[in-house]
Formats: C-alpha cells, sequence, structure tokens
C-alpha cells in the first residue's frame, strides 16, 4: 500500500515478512528454565515457557504434543532444560517463539531418566536376567583386566591376584573410561581381551568417580559388549552404591577391585589342600578296593579247600545212615529183642509141615545156637 | 591332550574319579586303570599350580577412529 511516498505494510504482511526473516536462522540450542508448562491432550502443541535464571528473561516454546510425549521426560516447572529448535514467529498474534524439535533436561535429572529408560528396556530383553550368568573358571589360564589409564583399581586388583595365587597370568588393556569416546574405546577393549587365545576371564576395573565419570559404563553399546562377550565378565566399577548398567549385565559384580580378586582366582592353598585330599582318597580308595577284593579271594580260596572234605562227610554220613536202615532190616536185631530162627538142615521153618519127632533142629538166637530134637509134633 | 583343557575340567574330573572308586561298584582292572588316571591328573594339576610369579602382559587396542 502506499500512502504518497509512504510505503505501508498490513499487519498480516508484516508479520508474514517477519517470519519468513525468521525462518532462514538456523536451529539453535536454548538453555532455560521451565517456567510455565500447559500441556493438553486436545492441543497438537505443548506450550512452555523458558526463562532465563539470571536475567528474567522469558520465551516462548512450543513442541508438537506427540514429539513431546515421545521423550517421556515427565517435565516439572522450574527445570533446567536444553531446547533445540528454531526461531518461529507466530504470525497471528505477531509473536516470537521457538519452535521446538526435543527437549532435554540437563544435570543428573535428564541421565538418570535415560538410563532408568535403558535399564528397563535391556531388562525387558532378559539381558539381566540371572539365568544368563555363567559361572567363574576356577583357575582362569589368564586374567583379562580393562582398565582406566590412572587406576588404582588396576594396582589393588593386580595385587590381591598375585597373592592369591602367585602362578596367575594377567593381560590388562588400558582403554579411555571417561568422557564421550568411553563407550567406543571400552567396547573394543573388551572384545580385544575376550579374543585373547588364554582370557577366560575379564574384569572391568574402575574406581570410583562422579555419576557423569561412570556413564559410559551404563552405555547401551557397553552393556550390550559385556553381556555379549564370549567369556565371563566380572564388573568392579565404581564403589558399592553406584550400580552402573554393566555390573547388572555382568556374570559377576565385586564392590572393589580387591573383591574383584578374590572372585577370578582361588587361593592357592585352599585349591592345594583340595587337590592333596583327592589324592590321599584316590590313594585310599584303591587301597580299600584291593583289600576288598583279596578278602573275597581269601574267603573263596578258604571255601575251595573246605570243599574235597566237605564231600566226604557228606558222603559218609550218608554211608552211615544206610547203615542205619540195613542193620534194621537184620534178622539179627529181630532175635536182639528174644525171637530165635529155627531151620531144619538150611531151611528156615515157617511151620510144622515137613517136621516129624526125632528131626534135628538148629535154634539161633541172637548170641549162640543150640542144637535140638523135636519131642512131637502139633499142627 | 589333559594339558589343553582347563584346569576345573581337570580337577572335577579328579574328583568324579576319586567319587566312583568310593563308590565301590568298579572292577579290579578298572580300578588300577581310574587310579593311573587320577595320578596323572593329580599331577598335571599341581603343576599348573606351580608357576613362578604373576605374569602380566599389556594389550593395547588400535583405536578404529
Amino acid at each position: 500500500m502506499m500512502y504518497g511516498e509512504r510505503k505501508v505494510f498490513t499487519v498480516s504482511s508484516f508479520n508474514r515478512g517477519i517470519a519468513s526473516y525468521l525462518g532462514r536462522l538456523p536451529a539453535v540450542w536454548v538453555e532455560g528454565e521451565v517456567t510455565e508448562l500447559r500441556r493438553n491432550e486436545a492441543w497438537a502443541t505443548v506450550f512452555v515457557t523458558l526463562k532465563d535464571p539470571t536475567t528474567g528473561a522469558t520465551l516462548n516454546v512450543t513442541i508438537p504434543r506427540r514429539t513431546f510425549d515421545r521423550l517421556e521426560l515427565a517435565l516439572e516447572e522450574g527445570e533446567a532444560v536444553h531446547v533445540s529448535g528454531r526461531a518461529e514467529f507466530y504470525e497471528l498474534k505477531g509473536e516470537l517463539g521457538l519452535r521446538a524439535t526435543t527437549i532435554e533436561r540437563i544435570g543428573i535429572g535428564g541421565h538418570l531418566l535415560a538410563l532408568e529408560r535403558l535399564k528397563r528396556k535391556l531388562a525387558a530383553e532378559g539381558l539381566f536376567a540371572p539365568g544368563r550368568k555363567r559361572p567363574l573358571p576356577r583357575l582362569p589360564r589368564a586374567i583379562g583386566i580393562l582398565t582406566g589409564a590412572e587406576a588404582a583399581a588396576r594396582g589393588d586388583l593386580i595385587a590381591t591376584i598375585g597373592a592369591r595365587f602367585p602362578a596367575a597370568k594377567v593381560v590388562i588393556c588400558e582403554a579411555r573410561v571417561q568422557g564421550k569416546t568411553a563407550p567406543t574405546a571400552i567396547v573394543a577393549a573388551l572384545s580385544a581381551l575376550a579374543a585373547h587365545p588364554e582370557v577366560d576371564v575379564v574384569v572391568l576395573a574402575r574406581g570410583g568417580g562422579s555419576f557423569e565419570d561412570l556413564l559410559p559404563f551404563s552405555d547401551e553399546a557397553v552393556v550390550r559388549a559385556v553381556a555379549a562377550l564370549s567369556v565371563p565378565v566380572v564388573s568392579a566399577v565404581g564403589h558399592e552404591q553406584d550400580t552402573p548398567l554393566c555390573d547388572l549385565a555382568a556374570d559377576a559384580r565385586a564392590a572393589t577391585p580387591t573383591a574383584a580378586g578374590g572372585l577370578v582366582v582361588p587361593e592357592l592353598t585352599e585349591l592345594s589342600t583340595a587337590l592333596e585330599s583327592s589324592r590321599r582318597r584316590l590313594g585310599l580308595t584303591v587301597r580299600n578296593l584291593l583289600e576288598r577284593d583279596a578278602a573275597r579271594l581269601d574267603r573263596l580260596g578258604a571255601r575251595l579247600r573246605a570243599a574235597p572234605r566237605l564231600l566226604l562227610e557228606r558222603r559218609r554220613s550218608g554211608l552211615d545212615h544206610a547203615g542205619a536202615r540195613l542193620s534194621a532190616l537184620s534178622p539179627l536185631a529181630t532175635l536182639e529183642r528174644g525171637y530165635a530162627i529155627v531151620r531144619a538142615g538150611a531151611v528156615a521153618l515157617r511151620d510144622t509141615s515137613s517136621t516129624s519127632p526125632g528131626d534135628r533142629l538148629e535154634i539161633e538166637l541172637a548170641s549162640g545156637a543150640l542144637g535140638a530134637r523135636v519131642e512131637d509134633v502139633r499142627a | 591332550m589333559t594339558e589343553e583343557r582347563p584346569f576345573e575340567e581337570l580337577q572335577k574330573e579328579l574328583e568324579d574319579i576319586v567319587a566312583r572308586l568310593e563308590r565301590g561298584d568298579v572292577a579290579v582292572d578298572d580300578a588300577i586303570a581310574l587310579f593311573r588316571r587320577g595320578e596323572e591328573l593329580y599331577k598335571t594339576c599341581v603343576a599348573r599350580l606351580q608357576g613362578a610369579e604373576l605374569r602380566i602382559e599389556e594389550l593395547t587396542v588400535t583405536d578404529a577412529e
């Protein structure tokens, strides 16, 4: 519109012009405190007012509701956040704002939440299940140790291993355990250790540190690498109260490097004692077995030698028996009871038919015999 | 073959042999064979335990970045 020399914009065209000018600005990160948060299921947009805590300056932030919900931030008013987005001019109201594509909580809060989410996700996959835990080798051929460069933890661990089991072998792999590149370095070191031909167990040794310092040990790639490593992993990261996620994925957890040392090597003396006991029992049992067999042989021998005599005795008692039966049948036994045998010549008499008075008879008694003559015969 | 196996396998085999012998259901010839095997295992195990001192090997990983 022209009023003589004067070029005049309508409000709409002015706003449109500003909007298109601002639209060319690059995406930026803005830090501030959430002072007002309006979210309504019926709206497609969530409105947030961001305040600069030092000057009190404010900025209107809009973010699509679905994007906002997907972030699962559970933001409270007063929390500090980083917002990524582009400047946006609301033409109808002539208001400047920031169209956000993402919001991150800053400070520990955001990390904690992200950690909690990752923990839930990995737990749902079964990565922390007790059934996945592998037993540690009783005597590893070599112990893989992953440490940072400084590592008092490393000193403690090696000292413990050396004291418990002097013949041990350790393979040390140093890695950056802090900062943005730490997860990649840790994963690489883990697989290098596992690939070593003698390494039968790996210890993650990292002393205490701040929450942020220990974050790489909760990194998803690290946690997955720990769970999937071809040899068992002992996690000795941070102090007792810290529970980085790698602790949950590891096959065993040690509160301190010293405790980790106790887990990966046996006490030499205990092992020797067990071996000696096995050997003693080995000798003892074999001797017992042999003695048992010798005793059995002795018994068999004794029975073998006794056999002929037994046989004879059995025969003899058989004979005695037969003799008894035989004598029971003998007429002599009858004579003992007072009977007598009367013969005429060689024939034993059963009736009177063949005898006449005057015949000569022989009478046999149990003891001795009589010669007699028949006086008379009665039928 | 004995040499390559992990210590605990050897020790387990030794303990199993002892347990079998202790149960006693073993023929004499077998018992003697088991005893010989047990002695061999014992010697191997003991040899493994006797090493002079802690050996330390350093492993370096070349950065992929």
